[in-house]
């Protein structure tokens, strides 16, 4: 039987190529805008594009916010992908502050400006957004990023695999219990994103 | 580490790929989609989707192109042609595109950038510069370059470095580089053009025109040499004379860092 996925949808961007991505391995999608919905999930994509900012904030103060939280508190399946993995932290730096649902310690965090490609003070500058295809360890795999700001955890144990951008070491995946979340796009990230969901569809895990 | 891109751009004319795509396992040349396919399999790391249709009816195929090739890939697809306004844009992300490419409109209201990327992230605004050689004058040493539009028939006065310095500064994500004096000759990329800009701007740049060879694809990726962070090809892909893995298979032995290639294993459990 496809095991039921809800699809978080909280205008953070368009979900389609998440929801095929999640059809393709398996799972019976439902999207839903309705925080009632979501809070009786058994198990929740939370994805988002772009920024901490209006709608972030609304989402965080509101009712989408406690469904999350409870889902999550519950022990249900949880994966955040990109900008819904950051929001499961504490605090964004972007837009001059903004809160997170903090769930998992940390804050997201802006890469610096000054970044070189190499030690030689005249390489390239590195170029932000973070965007293309990332190697992760320790698997060694490659996903699709496209990012600027990054999350920095206190609690290195939540991370399961990392990435390296320049002179930033940052979670390319986190998990704790029940909630896992991706800085990539499984949706983008052709066959090994396809595993990374298939991964959380069948086991509940990452 | 954040490997370089390789990009098959197809151009799309009233819903039908133009010239078509010469592989031995495609039943319709001239279908997006099993082109757009194709290259998916073979490991490209984005996909370029063109509309060179002038018409308005074209316009609307176009859009149903991008919404049947997002279903079937799961690679990043950047769409461009024609997109006038903000509901351009909104119709091909809605559509499946992940990145949308602006190219004439910006140069006429540049403010366009800034109010796309603030609704949509910068993430998916590509700012399109075609850009032309200036004839250097007595004494001038470093040659000049100009933006143009209309597909290169309309000269702007623009400088091309400035116009991608501030196409960055108002929001773009990335800036998608051709050079109009280089297109269709497959004698590589102006790689004087795409090195200047690619060490100015603090945004991804994809090198586009002039390749015929995969060592075009090496020089427009090399940090030396074109520095780009992508590579867009049509021809030598379209023709069969190389596959994407034969691109990434030559790039690494040079020394690019490129995602590997891989094979498809058993992944789709429907479809």
């Amino acid at each position: 039987m496809p095991r039921e996925v809800i699809l978080v949808d909280s205008q953070l961007g368009n979900l389609d190529s998440v929801e095929h991505a999640l059809i393709q391995v398996g799972a019976s999608v439902i999207v839903s805008s309705d925080p009632d919905r979501v809070a009786t999930a058994r198990m929740v994509v939370f994805p988002g594009q772009g920024s901490f900012g209006p709608t972030t904030r609304a989402l965080v103060d509101g009712a989408m916010g406690a469904a999350l939280r409870m889902v999550i508190e519950r022990g249900d399946p949880f994966l955040g992908i990109c900008l819904g993995m950051q929001l499961l932290f504490e605090q964004s730096d972007e837009g001059g502050g903004f809160d997170g649902l903090k769930v998992l310690p940390g804050r997201v965090r802006r890469f610096p400006a000054d970044m070189r490609a190499g030690e030689d003070p005249d390489a390239a500058r590195l170029k932000i957004p973070h965007m293309g295809w990332s190697d992760v360890q320790p698997t060694g795999e490659h996903f699709y990023f496209a990012h600027s700001y990054y999350v920095e955890t206190t609690d290195p144990s939540l991370v399961m695999w990392w990435c390296r951008y320049g002179s930033v070491e940052f979670p390319a995946t986190i998990s704790r219990g029940n909630v896992f979340g991706c800085q990539f796009h499984p949706e983008k990230s052709q066959w090994s994103g396809l595993r990374f969901l298939r991964s959380f569809i069948l086991g509940g895990r990452a | 580490m954040l490997k370089r891109r390789v990009i098959p751009c197809l151009d799309i004319k009233n819903g039908r790929v133009v010239k078509g795509v010469h592989f031995a396992n495609l039943r319709d040349t001239g279908d997006p989609v099993e082109a757009a396919r194709a290259y998916d399999t073979q490991g490209a790391d984005e996909l370029c989707l063109l509309d060179i249709t002038a018409t308005t009816e074209g316009r609307d195929t176009f859009v149903d192109v991008v919404r049947r090739v997002a279903g079937q890939i799961f690679t990043p697809l950047t769409v461009g042609g024609g997109v006038r306004r903000e509901a351009d844009v909104r119709r091909l992300l809605a559509a499946g595109a992940d990145k949308v490419a602006v190219n004439s409109a910006a140069v006429a209201n540049p403010l366009l950038i800034r109010q796309l990327a603030d609704r949509y992230g910068s993430q998916c605004i590509v700012v399109a510069v075609d850009v032309r050689q200036l004839k250097p004058l007595p004494g001038e040493t470093d040659p000049l370059y100009e933006v143009v539009i209309h597909g290169g028939t309309r000269s702007t006065g623009l400088d091309a470095v400035s116009w991608c310095e501030q196409a960055a500064s108002l929001g773009a994500g990335e800036i998608l580089l051709t050079s109009m004096d280089k297109d269709g000759t497959r004698d590589g990329y102006d790689l004087a053009i795409t090195r200047e800009v690619s060490r100015r701007v603090p945004i991804p740049v994809i090198a586009s025109g002039g390749v015929g060879s995969l060592e075009h694809l090496r020089q427009g990726l090399d940090p030396k040499e074109g520095a780009a962070d992508a590579a867009l090809a049509a021809s030598i892909f379209h023709f069969g004379l190389y596959t994407i893995a034969q691109a990434k298979h030559y790039l690494a032995d040079h020394g690019i860092p490129v995602r590997p290639h891989e094979a498809p294993r058993g992944v789709l459990i429907t479809g």
